[in-house]
């Protein structure tokens, strides 16, 4: 009947996905596993990650390999979609995990995927190394013993305009309008940094706005702010609420003396969506091939070469993360999981990101710096000693 | 509350917006009033638009205006086949399958528009596209003023073709009562095609002039899905000046929304309006009851 | 619907009697299906852990497939919310364990009522629209609730919220989502093959003619309404257990509402295996093509509108060659 045949055919389907999980898997290499957004809203960092991730097992495999236990071994890398969907993270990882034997994990992007990811790794003691997820929220989740990110902190983000604009001496009417999403880190830098710091620095708030990440209308907060006459603008939105509230704002005629676009203006598709609009934006950023750490540069002349597209910082904390982590597994010398986990508490090396060491809470900081979009090009603008190109200041009026 | 020129500004605009949004629910509104298509995948044939004309201006430097009716010609002619292949099959039986059917070609445009464009967030680059526009105390974006008047001209044209041709008079008698229609001479299957064609050349034209006013990426067209919805429903269903009254109703209380409440609670407050338009009086607030 | 039951083609083969059907699903709701679970039940320890995972996976889907089936393709509800269930019931075990410790056994199902509860809530105001606008209004529905959960602070707003206790293993896992399995079949059983599946249809096929000759469509709706919704919660409440943290896009996601809705049309909408069979076959499918995303997305649509186009009745209506008799239950 009907349903025996159905209960059967579900009787042998579990029986055969259990037959074909225990098919031994190549004994003779070293399984790591990575679910990244290759779909969905945040596919854009999927890909970078996706690049960074593979370039770097791809060079160790070119090189040898790892030793384990003596032998010279492979490393395979599992990469998963995840589809934006923090329910795949962690369904993704327990697969990685249980079907394709992966010894430790590498992590997705942004808070909410990459926490439902590690919480997994955490509860299966499976070593995890994270590369974008800002540290506070990653820190606010619980005491983490195998989840790693190295990241940037929120405060010095936040606090790096200020910074700058003390330490450049930018004369503004010190008036600040804070717009920021109400994400996780939106929150926290729109919610608190931003409004801390402003006070402490002698600014006055003059408008704080929160909205969610999903709304494409900016018209009513833009006005608002022109009316307040703001001269410093400070945002936190993604790309494609940057790009729109920056053409409404020209289209309200505000042009304020300084404007920050965290998040939203990072990308190399915000100034193309833009165009001359993006002149002048600044945003905070942790990475340039100029830098000069190991192997800065000619990561992002590879990344272009290899890609046809223009490099992101994504690409550096990708692949420096799935360095550490190769370099702790090498360090160990076994897929034993705990050793694992011991020798990238250890880690103490400067890679393409700078360099790395973790903390007590499990987190290494990236010092970050300002970057300014100039004719299509993002220049770091500040600390002077980073700073590969003049700032632009005020805003440029958009005509 | 914020100051007077805030709030005439926001209003104006709202106006203005609304206007695009009625054009973009046109598309449905037919559809949905001719062949009870409840077309899930009108999102997408949005998006399609926007990225039709993105690539019209990088290759051929046509500027997003002068090449709208291109670009609406175009998803006609693309959408006639689809018509034909997926939906015409399923005449007849029932709703369920059409609006799943449009359902999986959803899904896979928004895949292909994916692989094929990356999820880049892209936005169609014209002089007009963020130019503030001055009248008194009222400031408005540029584009929204020439997306209002685009608009309501193909409202006008569309409604001008519903109700002074041939082709619109089998259009109504063919909503009406198909079965009566065909045993009358009118070609329903035609009709059908053609008027499916009509709704996505509408939703691809009002998708250039999103994308020009704002930004798109393969994703975007979910959320106009439901505005549009909503503005159908509002507006009654095939009833097209009720679709303009109605989308222009609906930019004015979302831009309400927007200043009482905040800019992030406007798609909520369309969709609240949207409920208690379904529960109080579903068949729409237009008055008139005529198709 | 009535007229192929009424039209008379030449049956080749004998038919079995109503009676004999009745006594074969009987015999498989409760003696056959109980023994399968649990046979599974037992074997569960011995699985590995991929298998857990995928079953669990798998018995979700199943559950929330069999309550969407029960809504849309008995009760001709074609409902878009289905994440808005999925959501309280995720929300509602992390609110209650978080701030009331209520232990998991417990938490679950008062998830599951929560959910009943929003049904409850909206049922008036969501009944009065048929058709067309029942659909559309579900889908607003849906999407209100997210925005307003994004939006509203108290409950986490964008961040979410974390369960503070760890959740139970993943064996402790797979046997409540047996369970909860268990309970689904049991409702849809006792839904399917009692005089209250007789009523529902008569609703779904024509609510005024059922209302003139006594059936009454509101209470009937609204009992497979808070079945279903109840069921929902129930399995948006484990699979919030499962990952520890909620959030609004991933607990009020369109998504949910998505495979759900797929798997359904896939096996097949009003058909008592449909659930089953679909979940199987997108479990599979996704598990297959784990390694191609790409290509998994692009072939879980063009097999949505195959199946529509030329199986309308989904997978298990392929298997079906026998016409039903008269009035025989499935």
């Amino acid at each position: 009947m009907k349903q025996i045949y159905n209960a059967t055919l579900k009787a042998l389907s579990i029986g055969v996905l259990v037959g074909a999980a225990n098919a031994a898997m190549a004994a003779d290499e070293v399984v790591i596993g990575a679910s990244i957004p290759l779909s969905g809203p945040l596919a854009g960092f999927g890909l970078y990650q996706k690049w960074g991730y593979e370039t770097a097992v791809n060079d160790l495999n070119k090189a040898g390999g790892l030793t384990i236990d003596g032998k010279k071994v492979p490393v395979k890398l599992v990469i998963r979609d995840d589809k934006t969907d923090p329910s795949v993270t962690a369904s993704n990882t327990e697969t990685l995990i249980s079907r394709d034997k992966a010894v430790a994990m590498l992590g997705s992007c942004t808070p909410a995927l990459v926490n439902a990811g590690a919480l997994v790794a955490e509860r299966r003691k499976v070593p995890l190394v994270a590369g974008c997820d800002p540290l506070q929220a990653f820190k606010s989740v619980r005491k983490w013993q195998y989840a790693w990110v190295m990241f940037f902190d929120e405060t010095d983000l936040a606090t790096a305009p200020f910074r700058m604009m003390k330490d450049l001496n930018l004369q503004t009417n010190r008036k600040v309008a804070i717009l920021a999403d109400n994400g996780p880190d939106g929150a926290l830098v729109g919610g608190k940094i931003w409004p801390e710091t402003a006070k402490a620095e002698g600014y006055t708030v003059v408008q704080n706005t929160s909205f969610p990440v999903d709304s494409q209308q900016f018209t009513s907060m833009v006005a608002e702010a022109k009316s307040n006459g703001a001269d410093v603008v400070l945002v936190d939105a993604i790309p494609p609420q940057a790009i729109a509230m920056r053409k409404q704002m020209a289209s309200a005629g505000f042009t304020p003396k300084i404007l920050v676009m965290e998040k939203g203006a990072e990308p190399e598709f915000f100034a193309k969506a833009t165009g001359k609009l993006a002149n002048g934006v600044l945003v905070g950023g942790y990475w340039d091939p100029s830098f000069p750490y190991p192997g800065a540069a000619d990561l992002g002349k590879r990344f272009e070469t290899e890609t046809r597209q223009t490099q992101s910082q994504h690409i550096a904390d990708s692949h420096a993360a799935a360095q550490v982590l190769l370099d702790a597994i090498a360090a160990a010398g076994t897929t034993d999981r705990e050793k694992i986990n011991a020798a990238i508490a250890k880690t103490n090396k400067s890679y393409v990101i700078g360099p790395v060491k973790f903390d007590a809470s499990n987190t290494s900081a990236i010092p970050i710096t300002v970057m300014q979009w100039q004719d299509g090009k993002a220049v770091v603008v500040w600390p002077k000693d980073r700073a590969n190109g003049k700032l632009l200041f005020p805003l440029p009026e958009s005509k | 509350m914020p100051n007077f020129d805030v709030v005439v500004s926001s209003m104006a605009s709202g106006f203005l917006l609304g206007g695009i949004l009625a054009l973009i629910a046109l598309g449905l509104s037919i559809s949905l009033g001719v062949m009870r298509l409840v077309n899930l995948a009108h999102g997408e044939l949005l998006v399609c638009g926007a990225y039709l004309s993105y690539f019209l201006l990088s290759h051929a430097g046509i500027d997003p205006l002068v090449g709208l009716l291109l670009v609406g010609a175009i998803m006609a002619v693309i959408a006639l086949p689809f018509q034909r292949l997926l939906i015409a099959p399923l005449a007849g039986k029932g709703m369920e399958a059409p609006m799943m059917t449009m359902f999986g070609v959803s899904i896979i445009l928004q895949n292909l528009l994916l692989l094929a464009f990356s999820a880049d967030t892209r936005a169609i680059e014209a002089p007009y596209a963020a130019r503030p526009l001055s009248i008194g105390p009222i400031t408005v974006s540029e584009i929204y003023v020439i997306g209002f008047v685009v608009s309501v001209l193909l409202v006008g044209c569309v409604h001008l073709l519903v109700t002074r041709t041939a082709f619109g008079r089998e259009l109504r008698a063919s909503s009406a009562d198909a079965t009566a229609a065909a045993v009358m001479g009118v070609d329903v299957k035609r009709v059908h095609a053609l008027t499916f064609a009509l709704g996505s050349a509408c939703a691809a034209m009002g998708g250039v002039l999103i994308g020009t006013a704002f930004s798109f990426t393969p994703g975007t067209g979910a959320t106009y899905l439901l505005i549009s919805f909503a503005i159908v429903v509002l507006g009654g269903i095939g009833n097209i000046f009720g679709t303009l009254m109605a989308g222009i109703a609906m930019g004015l209380l979302q831009s309400l929304g927007a200043v009482v409440l905040g800019d992030g609670y406007r798609d909520l407050v369309g969709l609240v309006l949207f409920l208690l338009a379904l529960a109080l009086r579903p068949q729409g607030i237009a008055m008139s009851g005529g198709r | 619907m009535l007229t192929s039951q009424l039209s008379h083609p030449s049956h080749p083969e004998p038919l079995p009697s109503p009676l004999e059907l009745a006594n074969m699903s009987r015999f498989c709701a409760y003696l056959f299906l109980p023994a399968c679970l649990l046979a599974l039940a037992v074997i569960a320890p011995a699985m590995s852990d991929y298998a857990l995972e995928i079953g669990f996976r798998l018995l979700l889907l199943i559950t929330l497939a069999e309550a969407w089936n029960l809504l849309a393709g008995y009760g001709g509800l074609v409902s878009l919310g289905t994440a808005s269930f999925v959501g309280i019931g995720a929300y509602a075990l992390t609110g209650l364990v978080n701030q009331a410790d209520v232990p998991f056994f417990l938490a679950i199902p008062a998830a599951g009522l929560a959910a009943a509860l929003l049904a409850l809530t909206v049922s008036r105001a969501v009944f009065r629209l048929r058709g067309l606008y029942f659909t559309v209004g579900t889908l607003a529905l849906a999407e209100a609730l997210r925005m307003f959960m994004v939006n509203y602070s108290g409950f986490g707003g964008a961040s979410g919220l974390f369960l503070s206790v760890d959740p139970p293993g993943l064996l402790e896992l797979f046997w409540t989502a047996l369970a909860i399995f268990a309970v689904t079949s049991l409702a849809m059983t006792v839904a399917t093959s009692s005089r209250f599946s007789i009523l529902l249809r008569a609703v779904r096929d024509d609510e005024d003619a059922a209302a003139q000759i006594g059936v009454r469509p509101f209470r009937i709706k609204l009992i497979a309404f808070l079945v279903a919704s109840f069921l929902m919660g129930m399995a948006g409440a484990l699979q919030g257990l499962k990952v520890g943290a909620v959030e609004p896009y991933g607990m009020f996601g369109i998504q949910w509402t998505v495979n759900v809705l797929s798997i359904v049309i896939i096996g097949g909408q009003g058909l008592r295996a449909g659930p089953i069979v679909g979940a199987l076959f997108v479990v599979l499918l996704s598990e297959l093509l784990a390694d191609y995303p790409a290509l998994h997305l692009a072939i879980t649509g063009v097999i949505l509108i195959v199946v529509i186009r030329f199986a309308p009745k989904g997978l298990v209506g392929l298997f079906q060659r026998r016409p039903r008799a008269a009035g025989g239950v499935q």
